[in-house]
């Protein structure tokens, strides 16, 4: 009885927290300017995404290449809602989630029985693959793709406001919300199932865990959370094509989760935050040491690469692991 | 509980430390956006690398000499110019985040020769340009839907559409190579579509038509159109498509002994590049093309030799070809349309400005320019030419015969325009 | 009839190729457990050297030779000075299953920048050593070329090669050894660390080779070998990552496929084709064509 006041109360505290980190965002998007608020939508959209990865791969273990293909599927299906329907914007969204939850169910499937790179290479050859079919279907909208247009910010808020803020008020709200949802789901049952699974498979099964089954759940919220962070990608670029989501994307995916921290759902806010900077940060760094053509190409993938390279060495489940440490080691030294 | 809270506390550290310094790197802001008192900033988003790049990426530059140029004689009314070059990598996403940090974060005052269709189209929607009444000058693309006022308040055409190049092509055909079978190559996106819409309805059939994604061009997926176009017997092809598809098509035709009369578009036909491409100037040799400007070898033009002294000094190390020089000449256009801004240039007023005096400019095309306040056309012709066996380009015939059309229903006509005298030493003194 | 041979043959000449690069990612998988994306990085950089050398002696074999001689050395340094490191670093927690990926993905993105900083995007090209002319039989002319006919000669030779080696020599006893039992294999006085390292230095070289055969008919530029990394290592997943030969027939396999779609179906389909071919083989065999029953997985 105790415990179940307790769940319900560190929800409502949660729920709270959420609700504060709402008011402090829109508060902040008010006072910065136009740039940085459409940067905050792209680091909205990149928390979902990565939210995906950490289920994916930091709960239930299984590695996947591919989450750009995902939010390939719901930026498309989003997109294809919007305009052959007519459909409000919210339902567009709500089919973006559905058709990549179906689609990861399928991928679920096919997959459960790899593992490893037999698992890395299938979602590698989906990342590449799957854009490509839109270059094959006229109603995908080929190369130049579809345009996606959430339509303008409702009109009393004023002349002032921005599509781009109206963007970023959409990806604000869509990433808490996910977040919200995504923690409550690793915090239950599933989670606990899925970091079992991961351990150790074979004593997973053995304590009556179906595995595959679990496996296959892991990869349908997987994808449902990568197909709505591809419709928010879709809205800030009012464009769906298939050069939007690339293997580098799927790429940057991982890059980012692993960066933050690839269990850790609070870190995919920072984990996004530096997706969004380190271009910023190389542009000012390549512009810095003389500007020429050849390092503003290719200074950011270095950048990215290093803190890559240099993340998973020392720092392989995240920052927050070598403080636990630290902190482990002065509570155990006495 | 106390290590969750400073776990949680460390996140919220390196959040807030990151996010900081996101924002300090934010620059600060000009009087009117993109010019002060020294300096007016203009954009372009380009190719610079990536499969479509090769020869294009050669346009930012020639305009940066170009400014150069200008800005050593007296800049305009005082103020230097600054060109930013963005590389989009022809891709439609980049040119949209890349023309945002232009617009947002550099504050450019007007964006200059901005490359690709489906690039143009996606950006001027998505950022909206005409909302923000940002100014596009002479855009590096010719689709026709780029004319439309009402949809494109703010932009202004250079190059003459793919439909009238098709028209003119369509009527080249009729007159020179009746009664042979014909095949078409075009890139399956608006660039391509705006000519082949413009072949259907001129009433131009064609034996074989073959349509590929843009970007899928190699030396694999030539190998299938040649295939095509051979089993289809055709005669005589036409291609519509970037360089850096020309480039497979001929050589693959080549190593399978397939030699049909080709009409490159006049997009993708530059000598040089399709040389330095791996096309061999054999191949070349008798190539027809529709050409706008004179060959960038013809140094008894004024604007040529001009250009080419610019070039030497100012761009050292690359060599003058059609895209060096369609840049210059856009730089050209973009000055002489800074200038008759006046002397406190505002973005409402560039635009008026180019409506009513744009017509007027001086430039290197042969046809007449078609700016006014109900059109952003641009040039309005082409001349076909031939290739040599030296891959240099001469006029069809001998001499220039210049036509003239619109990108509607209206005729192709012989045109007896005279070009604007170049302004002296190429530095324009317009207001 | 004909179209059927040139496909074929076609499929032969790019499946061979494959079969480069996906022989050296199952070597290196074999002897460490790593997929090593960054094989496309090290192909590259080899070819970019391979590059500069026949550009200046106007040989491609020199230009051939140089990018062994790079792709041997890189592939030692990488496992010397950065496999080691991170296998004594990344054990544990969650990371581990994907830490080995995400390295090597950096270092391939590493390598790609450093190759862009120091060479710039603009498409190179080499001079082939073979004409690229279809060969003409009577009135028709099919694609397939004397180019063509060399790299499945040269593939070919370097297959017979490696196969010798492995099988024949003392030093392929060693490398067999460490792969498949390393503390056994050390017990015996096989210094296995040493032997790793020499398996990275041939899949590195054999990987030069891969990236010099493809730049022989396309443009070389920092993205130009993506595409190889992406069906070797398709190839290696449907051949079985445990077995050599298995590699090669799954390269063989996707090559013959990929280029059928392409000639019959059309373009655009020709990844989604790979994919296609990669799950129904999956689906079939979880650990590819040439699995056998009971596979080591460490």
């Amino acid at each position: 009885m105790e415990l179940w006041l307790e769940a319900r109360c560190a929800v409502r505290k949660k729920i709270a927290f959420f609700i504060l980190l709402g008011w402090l965002l829109l508060f902040i998007g008010d006072r910065i300017d136009e740039l940085r608020v459409y940067q905050g939508a792209q680091i909205a959209m990149y928390t979902i995404a990565l939210a995906s990865i950490v289920l994916l791969t930091g709960y239930s273990g299984q590695i996947s290449l591919g989450n750009g293909a995902m939010m390939a599927v719901g930026g498309y299906a989003a997109a294809l809602t919007l305009n052959k329907l007519e459909s409000p914007v919210w339902f567009a969204f709500l089919m973006a989630v559905f058709f990549s939850a179906l689609f990861g169910a399928l991928l679920g499937t096919a997959a459960a029985r790899l593992s490893g790179p037999y698992l890395a290479g299938t979602t590698l050859a989906l990342a590449v693959g799957l854009p490509e079919i839109a270059n094959q279907f006229a109603f995908l909208g080929g190369v130049p793709g579809i345009l996606f247009d959430v339509g303008f910010p409702p009109a009393r808020f004023g002349e002032e406001f921005t599509q781009y803020k109206w963007f970023f008020w959409i990806a604000t709200f869509l990433a808490l919300l996910s977040l919200f949802i995504t923690s409550n789901i690793l915090q239950s049952r599933f989670g606990r199932t899925w970091s079992a699974i991961r351990s150790n498979s074979l004593a997973a099964e053995l304590s009556g865990i179906h595995s595959s089954r679990m496996k296959i759940l892991a990869f349908t919220i997987s994808s449902a959370l990568a197909g709505l962070a591809g419709a928010v990608l879709a809205m800030t670029i009012s464009l769906v094509a298939p050069g939007a989501y690339t293997l580098t994307l799927s790429f940057a995916l991982v890059t980012g989760a692993v960066l933050a921290g690839v269990s850790s759902l609070p870190g995919v806010a920072l984990g996004a935050l530096i997706l969004v900077a380190i271009p910023e940060i190389a542009d000012v760094l390549s512009q810095g040491l003389g500007g020429n053509e050849k390092l503003n190409n290719y200074l950011p993938g270095l950048i990215v690469s290093l803190l890559l390279i240099i993340s998973v060495i020392f720092t392989p489940n995240g920052p927050g692991e070598n403080l636990r440490k630290h902190h482990h080691k002065k509570v155990t030294n006495h | 509980m106390i290590r969750k809270t400073r776990r949680r506390g460390t996140w919220l550290a390196a959040t807030v430390l990151a996010a900081g310094s996101l924002i300090a790197t934010a620059l600060p802001a000009y009087a009117e956006t993109g010019v002060s008192s020294r300096e007016i900033k203009l954009g372009i988003t380009l190719p610079l690398t990536g499969a479509a790049s090769p020869g294009y990426n050669k346009i930012g530059n020639a305009m940066n000499a170009y400014f150069k140029y200008v800005n050593d004689n007296g800049g305009v009314y005082g103020r230097k110019i600054t060109l930013i070059q963005k590389n989009d990598e022809y891709s439609p996403q980049l040119s949209i985040a890349k023309t945002n940090e232009l617009i947002l974060k550099d504050k450019v005052f007007a964006l200059v020769g901005p490359l690709g269709t489906a690039n143009f189209t996606a950006v001027h929607k998505s950022v909206g340009l005409a909302k923000r009444g940002v100014p596009s000058l002479f855009l590096n693309t010719g689709f026709s839907g780029f004319a439309n006022k009402k949809s494109y308040p703010a932009s202004f055409m250079i190059l003459p559409s793919y439909a009238m190049e098709a028209k003119i092509i369509a009527q080249f055909l009729k007159e020179n190579h009746a009664g042979k079978k014909l095949g078409i190559v075009y890139q399956n996106d608006e660039f391509g579509i705006d000519g082949m819409s413009a072949f259907k309805a001129a009433g131009t059939k064609f034996d074989v038509t073959v349509a590929y994604t843009s970007g899928s061009q190699s030396a694999a997926t030539a190998q299938t159109w040649v295939s095509q176009l051979a089993a289809g017997g055709a005669q005589v092809v036409v291609f519509l498509g970037v360089t850096s598809a020309t480039a497979p098509l001929l050589a693959v035709s080549a190593a399978a002994r397939y030699a049909p009369q080709w009409i490159l578009g006049s997009v993708g036909s530059d000598p040089l590049t399709l040389r330095a491409l791996g096309v061999p100037v054999a191949v070349l040799n008798g190539a027809q093309t529709p050409a706008g400007n004179p060959s960038p070898n013809d140094t008894s033009d004024e604007y040529v030799k001009q250009f080419q002294e610019i070039n030497t000094k100012y761009n050292t190390g690359t060599a003058f070809d059609d895209y060096v020089l369609q840049g210059m000449n856009i730089g050209l256009m973009t000055v002489q349309g800074l200038r008759a801004a006046g002397s406190n240039p505002t973005r409402k007023g560039l635009i008026s400005a180019i409506e009513s005096k744009g017509s007027t400019f001086a430039s290197v095309g042969y046809s007449p320019l078609g700016f006014s306040k109900t059109s952003n056309v641009g040039h309005t012709g082409y001349y076909m030419a031939v290739m040599d066996a030296n891959g240099d380009r001469k006029p069809f015939g001998g001499t220039v015969k210049l036509y003239t059309t619109d990108s509607g229903s209206g005729p192709v006509v012989l045109s007896t325009f005279n070009r604007p005298a170049m302004p002296a030493k190429g530095l324009p003194s317009n207001s | 009839m004909q179209k059927l041979l040139e496909t074929f043959l076609i499929g032969v000449s790019t499946g061979s190729i494959y079969a480069l690069m996906s022989l050296a990612l199952v070597l290196v998988w074999r002897s460490t457990r790593v997929v090593n994306f960054a094989q496309a990085g090290q192909a590259m950089l080899s070819t970019y050297i391979g590059f500069e050398i026949a550009s200046r002696t106007e040989i491609f074999w020199l230009g051939l030779a140089g990018a062994i001689t790079a792709g041997a050395l890189l592939g030692a340094g990488v496992d010397f000075f950065f496999m080691r490191v991170l296998f004594k670093r990344a054990v544990s927690g969650p990371a581990a299953v994907v830490a080995p990926v995400i390295a090597t993905l950096g270092l391939l993105g590493l390598i790609r920048s450093i190759v862009g900083l120091i060479w710039g995007g603009e498409f190179k090209s080499i001079e082939a050593p073979a004409s690229k002319d279809g060969f003409t039989m009577g009135q028709t002319t099919i694609p397939f070329s004397a180019l063509n006919l060399l790299i499945i000669a040269t593939v070919s030779l370097i297959l017979i090669t490696l196969a010798i080696i492995f099988q024949r020599t003392n030093l392929g006893l060693s490398l067999r050894a460490s792969a498949y039992a390393p503390e056994i294999a050390q017990l015996a006085g096989i210094k296995t660390a040493r032997t790793r390292t020499i398996g990275w230095a041939i899949a590195g070289g054999v990987g030069g080779v891969a990236g010099m055969l493809v730049t022989s008919y396309n443009f070389l530029s920092p993205y130009s070998l993506d595409l190889l990394l992406v069906f070797g290592f398709i190839a290696a997943v449907i051949g079985g990552l445990e077995s050599m030969v298995g590699s090669v027939i799954g390269a063989l396999t996707l090559g013959i496929g990929l280029t059928f779609i392409l000639n019959y179906i059309g373009t655009s389909l020709v990844f989604i084709g790979g994919f296609a071919v990669l799950i129904v083989v999956l689906l079939l065999k979880p650990d590819g064509i040439m699995a056998r029953g009971k596979v080591r997985r460490a």
